[in-house]
């Protein structure tokens, strides 16, 4: 098996290429270096990002050097586009997924990509090298006309260019592209069903068509949001991180992009989080997305059919629970940082959080004028029962740590934040005196709970968990709960002790103390803690300090406004699984937090 | 050919597959809900859905004790262990045709072909309906032993 790989390109200068169903990452070089085929949690048939060169990549790019100089997304849409700067001329890349195909003949994965040439004639290369799971399994190729076919048991990509060029997988193929005339390649996944042929002409009017859908999509959103169109971009990226069959919400589509360059925190991302879920809800309804605001608590409810009242901490994209977590022994890691994982091992663990999230995404959801269906509040109000019972228990917490539990205080706080929301939809809803009367008691005495245990009178702050003097940047969301008083000296003596004490440089923050997670090395500064430093700073009427604050996260985005979940301090590069749904939903959440004390938008 | 019991008996085993179902739903063995899928063809209301794919299942269920009744007509007997044969061939058809075919023909099931444009809000079930949960498979094939058991002791065939 393969070694690392010295030319791995850093984190953030992947772009993102989806469909809805599953996501390929290409490096600024036009390498497809992820993708899993046939959705998101599939097995990668380009898994160089973490496999090493054996695991395989489908480039496209100039065939000698070059520099690029320029790299965006076509506006308002998901098509990429990266320009070199050759020799003999520029070369441009054009490419995306197709994520409208129903109703069509059409394949389920269809990615189209397109060089043109200006200036003069440019050399090309064309590396097609997919490989496929576990073992980087080759195909077994043949050619139908001028079609590629690459075939697995159940499994074949189909590649199709126009003009034809007969391409052998894992030998790079040379091609001259002339000014005028494009060169486009129609890659088509077929799983567990026939292949369906796509002309490369016909392939890349489907993807121009897709094009015009995301920026008719892009059109609805609130025009008020300060920074719309880096909101518009992570807004596209959630999009694209939505399985459309079931409607659940991908974590990342990576697994195992480390969280410390070398070491062994890395996970596999490729599931999803109700948290994250219920972060999308208040997001899309905060943009005007009612219908992708509602497909969110869709998914919750059905996922979550199996285990209630409890909530599982994540599910696959059917809300089925995780495989069980493994290594894989033979892949090198991204820059060495092994082990790579499959599976979530985080799936069998209890965290208090999850249930404030999701009642309150449904409290939303019901103050926004969507009354909640009988059995939707079944089921919030068997969670709300959930965390009536178990609050004195202690958990994971939000941040799935892996060692004994704890009584973490953001867990109790969110606990609080489940029986406070559901509460209010009782209001409206039908449900008995008596699960009410629990209900309130049990809300009542967590916060009480929470103020005699988790808070330090003497550093004015609350702590991580009870007993610890440790800061949590989690707690940042304190002023949006309604537990106390935005104006408390509770509230604000928390922001600020953790401004003071986690601060890594700049805008950035530590989730935690550096290192105390029981786990080796010292992670990065964690984005959406930052998002919420934004929205808490917003609530507590610091807006220009908020805003400033905003302004300078925005810079930290990748060039093309793509976060991860982490990032160091020190240099700029971004750390762990990529793009991180819950940084863009955060991003997304701090945007609104500044529009809505504003009023009206009154920046940009 | 006994209309009469087919009449009544079809609706006796068509509860109580329904009844199996529920009783497998609630103890958390399946996501698989029939008068929900069925339903939600005609409203996005879950609670209203169950009430109208209940008794669409149970004209669904009434049409196929018929099929039954005309097989033990033809084979000139009717008994439990026949019954519990067609039983498990009715869930074999039901778990590899019928079932991820719903995705083809119903408004608000999603297929796994679902854009970001697709307001369908159910989750396709699958093959075997496994996307409902691992135990789907087994909870259906108990579920229509039950229907055919129950019409092999019931219909005559005079």
């Amino acid at each position: 098996m393969g070694g690392p790989d010295p030319d791995q390109p850093p984190i953030e200068d992947y772009g993102l290429l989806g469909d809805t169903r599953l996501a390929a990452l290409v490096s600024s070089a036009g390498a497809i270096d992820w993708m899993c085929v046939p959705y998101f949690d599939g097995q990668p048939v380009f898994g160089r990002l973490v496999g090493g060169p054996e695991a395989g990549t489908f480039r496209l790019g100039p065939a000698n050097r070059s520099t690029v100089v320029s790299r965006r997304y076509r506006h308002e849409s998901a098509t990429l586009e990266t320009t070199w700067e050759t020799a003999t001329g520029r070369l441009t890349l054009t490419e995306g997924m197709v994520a409208e195909v129903t109703g069509r003949l059409m394949p389920p994965t269809l990615l189209v990509r397109r060089l043109t040439a200006t200036g003069g004639p440019i050399e090309a290369v064309v590396e097609f090298d997919p490989r496929l799971g576990e073992q980087h399994r080759r195909p077994d190729s043949r050619r139908h006309k001028e079609i590629l076919v690459c075939g697995w048991p159940g499994l074949a990509i189909a590649l199709h260019t126009a003009p034809h060029i007969a391409i052998t997988p894992g030998q790079p193929t040379t091609v001259r592209i002339e000014p005028g005339e494009p060169f486009t390649v129609a890659l088509a996944v077929a799983a567990r069903e026939p292949l369906v042929h796509v002309p490369p002409a016909a392939a890349w009017d489907a993807l121009e068509a897709d094009e015009r859908r995301w920026r008719a999509w892009c059109m609805d959103v609130h025009q008020s949001l300060p920074r719309r169109d880096v909101v518009l971009r992570s807004l596209l990226t959630l999009q694209l991180l939505t399985y459309s069959p079931s409607g659940a919400p991908v974590a990342a589509p990576t697994t195992s992009l480390p969280e410390v360059l070398g070491g062994t925190r890395n996970w596999d991302y490729r599931y999803a989080w109700p948290r994250d879920a219920s972060i999308g809800v208040a997001a899309f309804l905060g943009v005007g997305k009612q219908d992708e605001a509602r497909r969110f608590m869709a998914w919750l409810l059905t996922a979550t059919r199996l285990d209630r009242p409890r909530m599982p901490v994540l599910l696959t994209l059917f809300g089925r629970h995780p495989r069980p977590e493994r290594v894989l022994d033979q892949w090198p890691g991204y820059a060495r940082s092994v082990p790579v994982r499959d599976g979530n091992g985080a799936a069998e663990q209890h965290q208090l959080d999850g249930y404030g999230w999701v009642i309150d995404a449904a409290w939303l959801l019901t103050k926004s004028g969507h009354p909640l269906y009988g059995e939707t509040w079944r089921a919030m109000a068997g969670f709300a029962d959930t965390v009536a019972a178990r609050w004195r228990e202690p958990d994971a917490g939000i941040w799935e740590v892996r060692g004994d539990r704890a009584h973490y205080v953001h867990s109790k706080l969110m606990g609080w934040l489940a029986l406070d929301r559901a509460l209010r939809i009782a209001d409206n809803h039908r449900i008995s005196r008596r699960r009410k009367a629990r209900w309130a008691a049990e809300r009542d005495a967590l916060a009480v709970d929470i103020i005699e245990r988790g808070y330090d009178p003497a550093r004015q702050t609350f702590t991580r968990s009870y007993g610890s003097a440790d800061l949590d940047a989690a707690l940042l969301v304190l002023p949006l709960l309604g537990v106390e008083p935005v104006d408390s000296p509770r509230v604000r003596g928390t922001i600020d002790a953790i401004r003071r004490e986690l601060t890594a440089d700049g805008p950035l923050l530590y989730r935690y103390p550096p290192g105390q997670d029981g786990l080796p090395g010292t992670e990065g500064a964690f984005l959406p803690c930052s998002f919420w430093l934004v929205q808490a700073m917003a609530a507590t009427g610091a807006v220009d300090e908020a805003t400033e604050l905003f302004d300078a996260l925005i810079d930290l985005g990748s060039s093309l406004g793509l976060y991860g979940e982490e990032i160091t301090p020190v240099d700029g590069r971004y750390l762990g699984n990529f793009p991180q749904a819950l940084t863009h939903a955060t991003l997304v959440q701090a945007a609104l937090a500044l529009r809505d004390v504003d009023g009206s938008s009154r920046r940009l | 050919m006994d209309w009469a019991g087919w009449a009544v008996f079809g609706l006796i085993a068509t509860t109580a597959l329904t009844a199996a179902m529920i009783a497998a739903q609630l103890l958390g063995l399946t996501r698989l809900d029939l008068p929900l899928l069925l339903g939600t063809i005609l409203t996005e209301n879950p609670d209203r859905a169950r009430v109208a794919g209940f008794f669409i299942h149970l004209g669904v269920g009434q049409g196929f004790a018929l099929g039954y009744a005309l097989f033990f007509v033809l084979l000139g007997r009717a008994t439990w262990w026949l019954g519990g044969l067609l039983g498990l061939l009715h869930s074999a058809v039901a778990l590899t045709v019928l079932v991820p075919l719903l995705a083809g023909v119903h408004p608000r099931m999603a297929s796994y072909r679902a854009g970001p444009a697709s307001r369908a809000v159910l989750e396709p079930p699958g093959l075997l309906g496994l996307n409902y949960g691992p135990r789907t498979p087994l909870v259906t094939i108990v579920m229509h032993l039950i229907y055919g058991v129950a019409l092999g002791v019931l219909l005559r065939i005079g």
